[in-house]
C-alpha cells in the first residue's frame, strides 16, 4: 500500500510541475502607455513630431529594442548609425524572419513587451499586422515613401530583388538566360539550381505569366520543365557558395544583393548579361519596418521607424541594399527591369503556394490547393 | 507493488545500519522507498529531486507538442486532422519515411561499427598512434554539422569534387565519388557520428574485465571467437544505447539530407518537417504528427534496446574482484592497425579541417589552382577577432555548454540509477520520458520554453538560463544512455558491500558508484559539452540580445554569406575546444579516472 502513495507522489509531483509548466497563469500586461505615446505625438503637426518623439524617447530611457532578420553585417552599422544620430542604444535581436515572427507572436500572446520595433520580410510583416500587433505611423518620413511601399500598419524600408544568378567562367557571354522562360531550355540540363523555399518567386513569376499572355497549361509545362533542369539546394547563401567555387553554373532566382556581394569579393558571378542591361522582369520584394502596439519605449520606436525611412535610407544605400525611397547614389537597380512584386496574392496566401512549390520540386501531383 | 514483502516491511533503519539486501535488486528497490519514505533526507531529496526535473524538463515539450497536434481546428476536442495532413495527400511519406530509415540505419551502423572499432584499438590494444584517437574523436563533433557537410561537398562533388578531381581523375580517368547519394550521405552522416559511439565504448572498454577473454583465449577460443562470442555480448548495453541514440538522431537530423539528399531529390522525413515549420502560417500539428511519427519508432526502439538488455547480471563487468586491462599485443598485425589508424584520421580529420583551413585563408571558396593560393590571406581569422560579440558568446557558450553537461550528467547518474537498480514502479516510463526529447524539433523545443516561461515571473526569459534549460532537455536523452550504460557494467555487489560496510547511500552513490561510473560521465559530459557549442534551432529562438552564444555568430556568417569566415571561426572552435576537452580529460584522470598514456 504505501508503495503505492509512494508512486503517487511522485506521479503526483510530476503532474504539479506539469501543470504549473503548460497551464500557468496568463499574465496581461498594459499596452495602455504606449498607446499614449503614439497618440501624444501623432496628434501634434507633422513638423514637430519628431522633437517631441525625442523628448519621449528620453524619458523612455533611451533604449530600443530591434527584431530584425538583417543579418549582423547590415543590422550592426544600421544599429550604430541610429546610437549616433540620437544617442540611442539599439539592443538587435536577430534571427530568420520565421523567428522574428515566432518571437514576437509569442511575447504579445503572454502579454510580454519584448520588441518596440521590427525590421523583417513582406510575408511576416504582414503576418504581424494580421494578428494585430503593429502601431500605425502617420509621419511626415511616408511622404518619400511609394504608394507601393506602403501598407497597414507598416511601411517597406528596403526590397530584395528576385534575378537569376551564374558562374561567368561556366556560362559564357550570350549563353545566360534572358528571361523566366529560357531558364525551361534543353541547354540547361542539370545546370540549374532552385531553392527549396522560393515560393514566393514561384508565385510572382506563374502570376506574371499569366498576366502576359500564357495558359496554365503553357505555364505549367515551363515550370515543370525547369524542375527537370534543376537540383534543389536550401539556402540562398549557401547556393551562391557553391556557384561562386563553380559547383553549380546557374540558380534559377537569387537575391540580387547576395549576388552582387559575392561579385564584390570577387566570385566570377554576376546577375547581368555583358551588356549590362537585363529584360529579365526583376520583382522586387518588401520588406518593412513597424512598430509594435504593446511596445515597452513607443516614442523610441516611433523614432525609429521614422528615421529608417529618412537618414536611415542612406545607410542601407552604403550597405548596397535597395532603399525603399529615391535616395542619390543608388545603384543597386541599374540595368534591372523592375515589374511589381505581387503584394495582394501574397497577402492573402494561406500556404499554397507553399505546397505546390513543394510538390513542383518533388515531382509529385499538387494536391489541389 | 512489484516489491518483495520484506523490503517493505524492513525496519526503519538509521541512517548507520545498512539494509539487508534481500534478493539482489530488490533490496535496492526497498531502498528507494525508503528514501522516498524519508522526504527530508538528503538522499531523499535527491533521488526525489532528480527525478521531478527529470520528468519536468522531458514533460513540458512533450506535452506542449501532444496538445498542439491533437487539439482540433475549432481549439476544442481532439482530433487526428494533423496527421493526415502531415502524412497524407502528395506528401511521399512512405517514400520518405524509407529514406529516412535507409539513411539512419545505415549511418548507425557505419558510425558504431567505426566507433567500436576504434575504442576498441585505442583501449585494449598496443596500437601505435593512440594521440591520434583523440582528435579523431572529437574533432567531427566539434565542426559544426554545416561545415562539415560542406567540407564534405566540396571533396565528393561528382564533377569539381576534390577527392575526384586530384585523385581519381589523374589517376584512373574517372569520378566515382558522389557525396549527393545515399551513400554519401551515409558517409558524412556516419562519420559526423563515430565519435558518439567511440567515446561510449571507450567507456565501456575501460569498465570490462579482461579476464574473461582471457580465459576463453586460455581455453582455446581463436581471437576472433572471443571477440564474437565473449567481447562483443558484453558489450551490449553500451552498443545499444550508441545505436539507439545514433539511429534517432540520424533520423531527425537535417544538415546532411538537406545539404546532400536534395540535390538528387533525396527527401527524408525530416524534410517535411522543416517544411511545415517554415511556411506561414505554421502548421504546429502537422509538425507536431510528424515528431509524434518519430516518437513511436524512438519508443520502439528503446523498449528493443531494455528488452536486450533484460538479463542485466549478463553484463555486469565491474564487480568487487579488481582488474588490470593487459593490452592486447597486436604483434605482426601492428603497423597494419597502425595503417588503419592513419588512414581513419585522414579521412575524418585531416580532409574536412584541411578542407576548412584552406577555405578559411580565401576571400571566397575556389578550387585550389595557382591563383587562388597565391591570393590567400589571414583576413578570415581578423574578421574572426574583430567580431564585437565573439568574446561574449565564447564566455555564454562557455557558462551554458559546462552547466548543461554538469547537471544533465549528475541528474542522469542518479536517475539511471533509479531506472536500473530500483524495482520502482514507473521507471520504465521514466527511463521512456528522458529519451522523448531527442525526436522533438527543435524549435517545436524553443516554442515549448517560451510559451512556459514567459508566462512565469521567475525572470528565466531573456536570461542565460532559459538556454540552460533548453539545453538540459534536448541532452537529457545522451546523459541518460551515457549513464545507463556505465550503470548497467557495474554489479550491485559493490553497493552492497558498501552498504553493508556502514555507508549511507549517498556515500555509496559518491563513494562508490560515481568513481566507477566516472569513464562513461565523463565521455558523456564532452559529448554534451561540446554538441551544446553548436546547438541552433532552439538557441535561435530563445538567446537575448548581449547573451548570444557562438551557435547564434555562425549561423550568423552563414546567414551573411561568410563561408571564409566561418571556417576560419569554425578552426578556431576546433582549436579551443580540443584545448578544453583534454583539460577535462587531465582533470578526470586527476580524479580516478583510468586512463591511457596517450591521453
Amino acid at each position: 500500500m504505501r508503495t503505492r502513495n509512494t508512486t503517487l507522489a511522485v506521479t503526483g509531483a510530476l503532474v504539479a510541475a506539469a501543470a504549473t509548466g503548460c497551464g500557468g497563469a496568463v499574465t496581461t500586461a498594459a499596452p495602455a502607455k504606449a498607446d499614449g505615446a503614439y497618440t501624444q505625438i501623432a496628434a501634434l503637426p507633422k513638423d514637430q513630431q519628431v522633437a517631441k518623439a525625442q523628448e519621449l524617447a528620453a524619458k523612455e530611457g533611451k533604449t530600443l529594442s530591434l527584431y530584425t532578420s538583417m543579418t549582423a553585417d547590415i543590422a550592426t552599422p544600421v544599429a550604430q548609425a541610429f546610437e549616433k544620430k540620437y544617442g540611442i542604444h539599439v539592443s538587435v535581436f536577430r534571427g530568420n524572419s520565421e523567428t522574428v515572427l515566432q518571437r514576437a507572436m509569442q511575447e504579445s500572446q503572454a502579454g510580454k513587451a519584448g520588441a518596440d520595433a521590427v525590421e523583417t520580410n513582406f510575408l511576416e510583416m504582414t503576418a504581424l499586422s494580421g494578428n494585430g500587433l503593429l502601431a500605425d505611423f502617420k509621419g511626415s518620413a511616408l511622404d518619400k515613401v511609394e504608394s507601393a511601399g506602403k501598407f497597414d500598419h507598416w511601411t517597406a524600408s528596403r526590397f530584395n530583388v528576385f534575378q537569376p544568378a551564374w558562374n561567368t567562367d561556366l556560362i559564357k557571354p550570350g549563353n545566360e538566360p534572358q528571361s523566366w522562360e529560357d531558364l525551361a531550355q534543353p541547354k540547361y540540363k542539370g545546370k540549374l539550381t532552385l531553392e527549396v523555399s522560393d515560393s514566393d518567386w514561384f508565385e510572382n513569376v506563374t502570376k506574371y505569366w499569366l498576366g502576359h499572355g500564357k495558359s496554365q497549361a503553357q505555364v505549367d509545362t515551363l515550370w515543370k520543365a525547369i524542375a527537370a533542369n534543376a537540383k534543389v539546394a536550401k539556402g540562398h547563401t549557401t547556393m551562391m557558395q557553391f556557384l561562386s567555387a563553380g559547383q553549380q553554373p546557374i540558380e534559377a532566382m537569387n537575391y540580387t544583393y547576395i549576388t552582387d556581394r559575392a561579385a564584390q569579393k570577387g566570385a566570377p558571378v554576376t546577375h547581368l548579361p555583358r551588356s549590362g542591361v537585363s529584360k529579365i522582369p526583376a520583382f522586387a520584394r518588401p520588406n518593412g519596418v513597424g512598430m509594435l502596439k504593446n511596445a515597452k519605449h513607443p516614442a523610441t520606436a516611433w523614432l525609429f521607424y521614422n528615421w529608417l525611412l529618412t537618414d536611415g535610407q542612406k545607410e542601407l544605400v552604403k550597405l548596397g541594399l535597395t532603399p525603399s525611397t529615391k535616395v542619390p547614389g543608388d545603384n543597386s537597380l541599374r540595368g534591372l527591369t523592375l515589374v511589381p512584386f505581387d503584394v495582394k496574392g501574397l497577402s492573402k496566401d494561406d500556404g499554397s503556394w507553399d505546397k505546390k512549390y513543394d510538390a513542383l520540386l518533388r515531382g509529385v501531383a499538387s494536391s489541389g490547393k | 507493488m512489484t516489491l518483495a514483502p520484506t523490503s517493505t516491511t524492513a525496519q526503519n533503519n538509521g541512517p548507520g545500519t545498512g539494509p539487508a539486501p534481500g534478493t539482489g535488486t530488490d533490496g535496492q528497490g526497498g531502498r528507494l522507498l525508503r528514501l522516498l519514505r524519508r522526504p527530508l533526507s538528503m538522499q531523499g531529496l535527491l533521488v526525489g529531486g532528480a527525478v521531478v526535473v527529470v520528468g519536468y524538463l522531458a514533460i513540458v515539450p512533450l506535452g506542449y507538442l501532444i496538445h498542439d497536434t491533437f487539439l482540433s481546428a475549432d481549439g476544442h476536442g481532439i482530433s487526428f486532422d494533423a496527421f493526415s495532413r502531415a502524412y497524407g495527400g502528395n506528401s511521399q511519406s512512405g517514400e520518405m519515411m524509407l529514406n529516412s530509415l535507409w539513411f539512419a540505419l545505415g549511418s548507425a551502423a557505419l558510425a558504431l561499427i567505426l566507433g567500436t572499432a576504434l575504442a576498441y584499438v585505442q583501449v585494449r590494444t598496443d596500437t601505435p598512434f593512440k594521440g591520434l584517437f583523440f582528435a579523431a574523436s572529437l574533432v567531427p563533433l566539434i565542426v559544426p554539422g554545416i561545415l562539415y557537410a560542406t567540407s564534405w561537398i566540396f571533396l565528393g562533388d561528382p564533377e569539381s569534387g576534390l577527392i575526384n578531381s586530384l585523385i581519381f581523375k589523374p589517376l584512373f580517368g574517372s569520378s566515382p565519388v558522389n557525396i549527393y547519394s545515399v551513400w554519401g550521405m551515409i558517409w558524412v552522416q556516419g562519420l559526423h557520428l563515430a565519435p558518439v559511439a567511440f567515446l561510449l565504448m571507450v567507456a565501456a572498454f575501460r569498465a570490462m574485465d579482461p579476464s574473461l577473454e582471457e580465459s576463453a583465449a586460455m581455453s582455446g577460443a581463436s581471437r576472433l571467437t572471443v571477440l564474437r562470442r565473449v567481447t562483443i555480448p558484453l558489450l551490449r548495453p553500451a552498443m545499444i544505447s550508441a545505436a539507439l541514440l545514433m539511429f534517432v538522431q540520424s533520423l531527425e537530423s537535417f544538415e546532411v539530407p538537406g545539404l546532400l539528399g536534395l540535390q538528387n531529390g533525396i527527401y527524408v522525413f525530416t524534410s517535411r518537417i522543416y517544411f511545415v515549420l517554415r511556411a506561414y502560417p505554421v502548421d504546429y500539428g502537422a509538425a507536431g504528427a510528424y515528431a509524434i511519427g518519430l516518437l513511436v519508432i524512438a519508443v520502439l526502439g528503446v523498449l528493443l534496446s531494455s528488452w536486450l538488455q533484460r538479463s542485466s547480471r549478463n553484463f555486469q563487468t565491474v564487480t568487487g574482484k579488481a582488474f588490470r586491462p593487459r593490452p592486447v599485443e597486436l604483434g605482426r598485425a601492428r603497423p597494419l592497425v597502425g595503417a588503419g589508424v592513419i588512414l581513419y584520421f585522414l579521412l575524418t580529420v585531416v580532409l574536412p579541417v584541411a578542407v576548412l583551413v584552406y577555405a578559411s585563408l580565401l576571400k571566397y571558396y575556389a578550387a585550389p589552382t595557382s591563383k587562388t593560393l597565391s591570393q590567400m590571406t589571414l583576413s578570415n581569422y581578423r574578421a574572426v577577432f574583430d567580431m564585437p560579440l565573439a568574446f561574449t558568446a565564447l564566455k555564454n557558450s562557455l557558462i551554458v555548454g559546462v552547466g548543461a553537461a554538469t547537471a544533465v550528467m549528475i541528474l542522469t547518474a542518479i536517475v539511471a540509477w533509479v531506472v536500473l537498480r530500483t524495482k520502482a514502479p514507473g521507471r520504465r516510463l521514466l527511463d521512456l520520458l528522458a529519451f522523448t526529447p531527442i525526436v522533438i524539433p527543435g524549435l517545436v523545443l524553443g516554442l515549448a520554453l517560451a510559451f512556459v516561461y514567459l508566462r512565469m515571473s521567475l525572470p528565466i526569459y531573456g536570461t542565460l538560463l532559459i538556454l540552460l534549460i533548453s539545453y538540459c532537455t534536448r541532452y537529457l536523452p545522451y546523459g541518460m544512455r551515457y549513464s545507463s550504460a556505465a550503470m548497467a557494467q557495474m554489479s550491485p555487489e559493490l553497493e552492497e558491500s558498501a552498504a553493508v560496510s556502514g555507508a549511507s547511500w549517498f556515500q555509496t552513490f559518491r563513494r562508490v558508484l560515481l568513481p566507477l561510473m566516472s569513464g562513461g560521465i565523463l565521455a558523456g559530459w564532452v559529448y554534451i559539452l561540446v554538441v551544446s557549442f553548436r546547438e541552433l534551432s532552439s538557441t535561435i529562438l530563445l538567446y537575448s540580445p548581449g547573451k548570444e552564444v557562438l551557435s547564434v555568430l555562425i549561423w550568423e556568417q552563414f546567414e551573411n554569406g561568410q563561408f571564409t569566415t566561418l571556417a576560419a571561426l569554425g578552426v578556431c572552435m576546433v582549436l579551443l575546444l580540443v584545448v578544453l576537452v583534454s583539460i577535462a580529460y587531465r582533470l578526470g584522470a586527476r580524479f580516478g579516472l583510468q586512463s591511457d598514456s596517450a591521453n
